[in-house]
This record gives C-alpha cells, structure tokens and sequence, in this order.
C-alpha cells in the first residue's frame, strides 16, 4: 500500500484520533444514560464515535486519490508567536502591560524573517502607549501598567 | 515569657496600625460572574459609593468560571488584608460544595462573611393553561398525573432546581425536571407551555406575572414579597417550614483583621441604605436583608450550607 | 396608520440632541471595540453598566444598543482587513473578505459590508417597528425540538460553507460540536473533559477558539512564505465597488436581508445562523459559486447584511416578551432593570416613548454608522500598506490583550495558543477552520435542545417529526444535503485529473 494523499492520511489519522480520544473518554468517566435521559456520555460518545468513521473514511481516500504533499511546518513563526503569547499572559499580572508587552512584541517579532532592533523598539514603545490609553485608560480593563515590583 | 508577651504587644501594635492604615492602596472586588449579571451589577453598584467612604479605589473585576468556584478560589487564597474581597453567593458558599466533586477552597474556614448584600426570593410560578389557581391545585394535579408535569430551571444544582426538589419532597409528588441554560429559555417554554412549572426568581418573573403571561402561585420565602403582598408564601400555603432565598454578599479571605471587617460592614450598610442604591437593589427584587452583622451573615452561611447539603443529597442533583 | 404617529413619536424622542449624542458615542464606542479584537459588546456595555446608572433609561439604552450593533460593524472590519473575527457572526465575513483584502480589494470588501449592513439594518428596522408583537409569538413556537432541528439544518448548511473535500468539512463540523461538549453538561452538571483544570468549567469561549484558529494560523503561515519586507496586500486597486460589483451584490444583500431579519428573531442561536445561512445559500444560488472562498464579493454582502438584520431583529424578543437572545441582550435586561423598567410585554403600552425612540435610534445609529465608517474605509486600507512584520506584532498584542480581557486569566491565551496550533495544522492539511467553528458554535445548543426535546417527550424521537415546523427543517435537511452531496460525487472523478496535471 502505498500513501498517495500525504494530506488526506493525516488529516484522517487526525481525526480518527480525536475522534477516538473523545469516545473513550467519555465512556469511561462518564454516564451513558438512556434515549429519554441521556447521559453526560452520549451526545459526545456518538460524535466522538462518529468522528472516527469519517476519519477512517479520510484515510482510505489517502490511499485511493492521488493528492498533494503536506507543506513543510516552518518552527520558528509557530515557536515564537506561541511562545509570546503564552510569555505575555503570565507575566501581564506581575509585570504589567509594559513588561508583558514587551516580551510579547520582542519574542513575537523574533518569529518573522528580519529582526531590526530599532525597528522593534519603537514599535513597541507606540503599542505600549496605545494600549494603554485605551485598554487601561479608555476601555477600563483591570490590568497594571507597571511592574508589581515598581509600584 | 516577657519576650513573648512583648512580641504579642508588638504584633497586636502593628496589626492595630495596619487596621488604622486600611484602606492604604487600591482595594479589588472580585466578582465571580461574568459582567453584567445581577451578582456584578450589585458589585458595580457598591463599589463607587464603598471608594467614597473609603477615599481608595474600589475596582471590580469580574473572575468567572466553575460557577463562581474560581473566583471564589482566587480570593480565598489572597492575603487577608482587607484588599481582596469577593461577592460570595449561594452558589459559591452553599451548593457548590455539594455538587462539585472536587472543590478547591472550604466555604466557611477560607472566608470571613462581611456584609449580606441581596436576597432575592423564588416564585412558584405555573404556565397560564395549567389548571391549577393555587399550591393546593398543584399538589392534587402532581399526584394525579405523576410523573406527567415538568418543571423548568435555568441549570442544574440553581435555586430554581433545588426548590423544586423541595418541593416534591415535601409533597410527595413526582415531577420531571428539565434544566436549560439560564432562566430566560426556561421561561420562554414556560410561557409557550411546553413545561408547566418553574421556580423562577422574582426579578425576572414580576414582568410576566404582571403582563398575565404566566401565573404566580406563591413565593419561597417566610414573609409575603413587598412586590406581590397578595401572593402566600409555600409556608402559608401548606408545606411548612418552606424557606429560600438567593442571596449574595461580600466576603473576605479568613484571617481578614476584625477591624477591617467591622469597618467595612459599617460602610456596606450605610451605601445600602442610600436611596438610589436601595431603589436599584429593589428593581433586582431584592429587599434590605435581616442580615446585618458579620457573625450573624456567618451563621448565615453555615445554617445555608447545612440545608442544601441535605437537599443537594435527597434530591440526588448531585453529579457523577 | 398607527405606525406612523408611533415612528415619528421614536423619532421625535431620537432626534433630541441629547440622545443622538448618546447614540453617536454608542455607535463610536461600538466600533471601536468591533474593531479591536477579543474585546467584545458584553465586556464593554458590563464595563458602561455603572456609568448609565446616572442616565436617563432611553439614553443609556440608546448608547448601550448603538455599541452592539456598532460592535458588529467594526467586527467586520477586523475580519476582512486581518481575518480576525471578533464576533461569531464576522467568521463567515473572513472567508471572502480577507481573500479580497489579500487580492487588494479591501476597499470594496469594507463599502459592501458598510452599505449592506445599511441596507439591512434599515429594513430590519422598519420590521420590527411594523410586526414586532406578532413575531414575538414565532419565537415562542420555537421549542427544543423546533431549535433542534434547525441546527441540524445549519450544520448541514456548514458543510457548504468548506470549499475543499466534503468528507473533511463534515469530520471538522463533528470536530467542533466536540469541541464545544467541553465544559459543564447543562443537564447534568457534571464537569466533562476538563482534566481538573477548572477554567474549563464553563467551556472554551468563542473568541479565544476564532483567535487561535483564524488570526494565530494566519499570522503563523503569513510568516513562513513571504519575507516579512513586503507589504501585506501587493496592490489597492480602488476604494469603491465597480459597477460590476454593484451588478453583483444587490440581490445577495436583499437575501441576505430577509432571512437575517427572520433568524434573528429566534433567540438561543437564531442570529448566529443567520450569517452562516446567508452564506450557505449565495453560495448555492449564484453563477459565481466557484470563486466563494477566494475573494467573492457575494460572500462578503450576503452574511454581513444576515447578521446586521439579524442584530436589528433580535430585539424583538427583548422588547415584547423580555427574553434575551444573547448575551448583549441579556445585558440589556440587565441595564433595563436596573432603570427600573420590567423588561418584558408591556414596555412596549407602559413606556411607548422608550420603544419606539430606540427603535427610530436604531436607524439613525445605522445612519451614523455608515456616514462614519465609509470615510474611514481609506484610513483602513492604509493600514494595509504597513509591513507586515509591523503589523503582525500589533495584531498579536490586541489579540493577547483582548483574550486575556475575556476572564482576566491566562488560561484563555495559553488556550488561544493551543489553537493557533491546530489552525495551523489544519491550513497545512487543507481542512477548513470555518465548519469547525459552527459545528463548536452550535455543538451545546443541539445536544442541551436535543436532550431536553428528548426529556420532554419521554424519550420518543418521533416528536421531531411531529411538530410541523421541526419537520419542515429536518426535511429542508435532507434536501439540501443531497444537494450538497451529489455534484460532490460526480465531481469526485473530474478532480482527480485536475489535480494531477
């Protein structure tokens, strides 16, 4: 057997996975109940079974149609906006908009090609101060501006 | 000896300083809902007049989730200094703990009770084509059709639900219990008559009892409502003993210094008795309650948490 | 006639210029937050709750009804210019309109969501101030079964909504009613596929699930195959729609028009299919069916008109029973009551001045809206000639800003992150993010109706059949997904050889 839709096998594996994930899951932490009183387990056993099939489906396309390949995954964009992402929501409250934005900008733009510090800088001086004035300001979100430590 | 006696002095001294500090920086009131329903309107409602008194800030910030559990959590691990406060509810301090298998924080030794802010009572309320003019219609039409009415709440393990779980225990009859999500579908099926009874709160029922568009029963409470005097209470109506309320105040984390929490108390009461706060806590159905030192808001919530534990049991509301 | 004298008591309260000030700073205010991503109308009109506590009850009503549908304007805007929807009704608006930005028609994407929303928002309007009371009783004849059905119905409709495999958009519907399961079961109250991390209790909102798949998949894959050097779309052609446009769009924004106003009169969902539903159904009728997902301007006039019809209509069920079809109506409530106004039948013989002057505001807000928002249209389009690696650094803060707003925790953009990672799988797999997020818009709401409809029935699957109106969707159901399926099957052959070559 050979794979001839590299796209269609994992997005069927994908599926099948979920899909399974989700069946057993909630056949074993949860009620089935019955068709009158379903349980917390029904609805998503029957779609997580569901899933699966379709999946299966998928799969056996992979092996039938001729498709395109998977474009490569490119790490550094997907590393680095996550990881500002995620740096910026557990900094925000102990070091304030102004700290957290500034990971978030400088480990953000470290994803893209091209990396100007100046560039970077300034940009994020004029995001801090926007956001400020209309997150903190304007709109009245609870958010610090400052560090906890400088306050 | 001396040393500990002088190290008592000196932590009775700064504690006493810190008191007469308080309030010293900006002081955050949680509340454990999202914005815009009736536990943060009440929270948004106080907190200006509390900044007056207080001459700090007082910042409400909404912390919803696990019905009110994370909020409540949050608060319940902050440091006791009178900068953190939460506006616990029934949900959070009484019937939660029953109906969540696993809870993070225990409603009465991680909090100090401060001031009881709203009671709001329940009303029996049925759908307009329903045979019944009265509590004792119901009962007799519950049992000759056991199994046959359904009653409606706005979710599992809310007052709506537990006070008609009260209700069958009392009577003996056997309802079918439908939840949704919210009261507002509730009442529109209600209304509509695919469900035929619900316990809804009275904010939200006055507008359609008064528009004839459903019929009110009774209300939950021991005395009449001031909105609906014509209208028996369940207690009067038969089923002795009959009492709910859905209830909000503030609250503080254990260990919150007595000053703090007398103060605060003092406040609290003097905004609830302004007139435009008393006049918009009134349109929210809610009437000033009985409550008013923090002990007695304490056994409050004990007395509260005791009952529903009993309910959540019997009715077997209670998950997994 | 009656309406008349009623129309020109609304104006003649809209038109003080009080309350057309207030309307004004609404509808600003609205867009505003449209525009910014993740904050939504419920946050802002929460955070504008204490302010109108000074007010009087038709102003602050007013200005909280000029920020809703505000709101939904300046959420299109994000959602063709960044593809970033704000708001659940502006996902469908991403699939055409950003293709067009990308094509450099951004321009004329903007005017036909500004001049359809118009449009519709105007006879929207005129609906509600003509059949108001009698619609409200529609809404009631919508019960669990009925509601259920009708999801069905939209959840077929979503697969259309895919442009690629069927297979993979219904696997990607499943995968989002999934998805949606997360949470507490509302029946049951059991906590389910939380994994003990409480701030799943209440379920995966929304935005952070729209922000992850659509904006961080998009920010994540512009990235890789440009250089940042370049500017984001090559060439803005014009500002304004080309006659041929006009030819184009005039029939979508009046169909668009006519079910939004109908769906929106359903609370629990009703609006949110509206925009899907608009979609669904261009992309059936028109000749230009194949360019929908790669720059149609149909697909951008037919949902954005749905969802502000819809946004107008369903302040129907608000005015004349007091029930909420959303969370910003819900607020509403919230707002009214604290005015001390009952919402509920009778605002509408107790306090006409209150009724018919928002309804006459909501037009003058629409009027407000597409006066402000067409000039800035250029403003917009400039923005798109900023680098890219200038730009994207500012849309990830408002969007990491905006999701850690819904909550006040990182949980929710740690969330965000988790699902920029799946959207980027899925751009990379060819599966579509927009099923997806119906199917986890609607998974909820179906299994709650059909639960409940099963509850109310003892159990008896027949009664989905019974009732007319259920039967008429779950007929309307099948038809149309034979429709779906059988060109699909025949085309299946043909497109083995294109893609071959």
């Amino acid at each position: 057997m050979k794979i001839k839709g590299p796209k269609e096998f994992w997005a069927g594996l994908m599926f099948i996975a979920f899909g399974l994930f989700f069946l057993v899951w909630a056949v074993l932490n949860y009620q089935m109940g019955s068709a009158v009183r379903m349980g917390p387990a029904y609805f998503p056993s029957v779609l997580g079974g569901l899933l699966a099939v379709i999946g299966a489906f998928v799969l056996i396309d992979a092996f039938v149609e001729v498709g395109p390949k998977v474009p490569r995954f490119h790490f550094r964009p997907l590393i680095m906006i996550l990881l500002g992402c995620v740096a910026f929501a557990y900094t925000l409250k102990p070091l304030g908009l102004v700290g957290a934005t500034a990971l978030l900008v400088f480990i953000g733009a470290f994803g893209g090609n091209e990396f100007k510090l100046r560039e970077v800088a300034i940009l994020y001086v004029v995001l801090v101060i926007f956001s400020v004035l209309v997150f903190v300001k304007g709109l009245t979100l609870p958010f610090p501006i400052w560090p906890a430590f400088m306050e | 000896m001396r040393q500990f006696l002088a190290c008592v002095v000196l932590l009775a001294a700064a504690g006493g300083a810190a008191a007469q500090a308080w309030p010293a920086k900006p002081i955050r009131l949680i509340a454990p809902y999202a914005a815009g329903g009736p536990i943060d309107i009440s929270a948004r409602l106080l907190a200006p007049k509390l900044q007056q008194a207080l001459g700090q800030p007082v910042l409400v910030e909404n912390r919803p989730g696990a019905g009110g559990n994370i909020g409540a959590d949050f608060v319940a691990k902050s440091a006791p200094d009178g900068y953190t406060l939460v506006i616990g509810a029934i949900a959070t301090h009484a019937i939660n703990p029953w109906l969540f298998a696993a809870m993070p924080y225990d409603p009465i030794r991680d909090f100090r009770p401060v001031a009881l802010i709203v009671q709001v009572p329940n009303v029996l309320v049925v759908n307009n084509e329903l045979p019944a003019r009265s509590v004792k219609d119901l009962i007799a039409l519950a049992k000759a059709r056991p199994g046959k009415l359904d009653f409606a709440s706005g979710s599992t393990g809310s007052t709506g639900h537990l006070a008609g779980e009260m209700f069958k225990l009392m009577t003996g009859t056997y309802m079918v219990h439908i939840p949704y999500k919210g009261a507002a579908p509730a009442v529109t099926d209600l209304m509509a008559g695919r469900v035929h009874l619900m316990f809804d709160n009275l904010a939200s029922a006055l507008p359609n009892v008064k528009a004839g568009k459903v019929r009110a029963l009774a209300v939950t409470t021991r005395q009449r409502s001031g909105f609906l005097p014509e209208l028996p209470t369940l207690d009067e109506a038969g089923l002795k003993g009959f009492e709910m309320t859905t209830w909000w105040g503030v609250m503080a984390p254990a260990k919150t210094p007595d000053a703090v929490v007398q103060r605060l108390n003092a406040e609290i009461f003097k905004a609830l008795e302004l007139a435009d706060v008393k006049e918009r806590l009134r349109a929210m159905g809610s009437e000033t309650p009985a409550v008013r030192t923090p002990q007695a808001f304490s056994a409050f919530v004990a007395s509260e948490l005791k009952t529903y534990g009993e309910l959540v049991k019997r009715s077997g509301a209670k998950p997994d | 006639m009656d309406i008349f004298a009623n129309l020109a008591l609304g104006f003649g309260v809209a038109l003080t210029p009080f309350n057309l000030l207030m309307c004004l700073i609404g509808v600003l205010l609205g867009t505003l937050i449209g525009v910014l991503p993740g904050v939504g109308p419920v946050a802002t009109i929460a955070m504008l709750l204490p302010i109108t506590f000074n007010l009087n009850p038709i102003a602050a009503l007013i200005m909280l009804a000029g920020i809703y549908y505000g709101a939904q304007y300046g959420g299109s805007t994000t959602a063709i210019l960044v593809n970033l929807p704000g708001e659940s009704s502006s996902v469908v608006t991403c699939l055409d309109g950003y293709q067009m930005a990308r094509q450099g028609r951004a321009g004329p994407a903007l005017a036909t969501a500004a001049l359809g929303s118009f449009f519709a928002g105007c006879i929207a309007t005129l609906i509600v101030a003509m059949f108001a009371p009698p619609l409200a009783e529609v809404a009631l004849k919508f019960g669990p079964a009925e509601y259920f059905s009708l999801m069905v119905l939209g959840l077929v409709a979503a697969v259309v909504l895919a442009h690629g495999s069927l297979l993979k958009a219904i696997a990607m519907v499943i995968l989002g009613l999934l998805l949606g399961l997360i949470g507490t079961d509302v029946n049951s109250g059991v906590l389910r596929f939380a994994f003990g991390i409480s701030e799943l209790a209440d379920g995966i909102g929304f935005v952070t699930v729209a922000m992850g798949m659509f904006g961080l998949a998009e920010i994540i894959a512009n990235l890789e195959h440009q250089g940042t050097r370049e500017v984001f779309t090559k060439k803005v052609t014009h500002l304004w729609p080309t006659k041929e446009d006009w030819k184009r769009i005039w029939a979508p924004i009046l169909r668009g028009t006519f079910l939004g106003s109908a769906l929106g009169i359903l609370p629990g969902g009703g609006a949110l299919l509206a925009s899907f539903g608009a979609y669904t159904l261009e992309k059936k009728v028109s000749k230009y069916s194949r360019e929908f997902g790669k720059g149609a301007i149909e697909g951008v006039a037919a949902p954005e008109s749905a969802n502000n019809a819809g946004a107008q209509t369903s302040f129907i069920p608000l005015l004349t029973l007091g029930i909420p079809s959303n969370a910003v109506m819900a607020l509403m409530i919230g707002a009214m009551m604290i005015q001390g106004i009952a919402p509920g039948p009778q605002v509408m013989t107790e306090r006409p001045q209150l009724f018919w002057g928002m309804i006459a505001s909501m037009w003058v807000g629409n009027l407000m809206l597409v006066v402000l928002n067409l000039p800035l249209i250029g403003m917009w389009i400039k923005l798109l000639t900023v680098p890219y690696r200038i730009l994207y650094p500012s849309i990830l803060v408002f969007m990491a800003i905006g999701v850690f707003s819904l909550s006040n925790n990182p949980f929710d953009v740690l969330l965000m992150g988790l699902f920029g990672l799946l959207g980027y799988v899925c751009v990379k797999l060819e599966c579509e993010p927009a099923p997806m997020i119906l199917g986890f818009i609607l998974g909820p709401l179906m299994e709650e109706n059909l639960r409940r409809a099963m509850l109310l029935s003892r159990g008896d699957p027949l009664t989905f059949i019974q009732k007319p109106i259920s039967a008429g969707f779950i007929i309307a159901s099948v038809i149309l997904l034979v429709i779906i399926a059988l060109p699909q099957l025949r085309k299946k052959r043909a497109e083995v050889f294109v893609e071959e070559v």
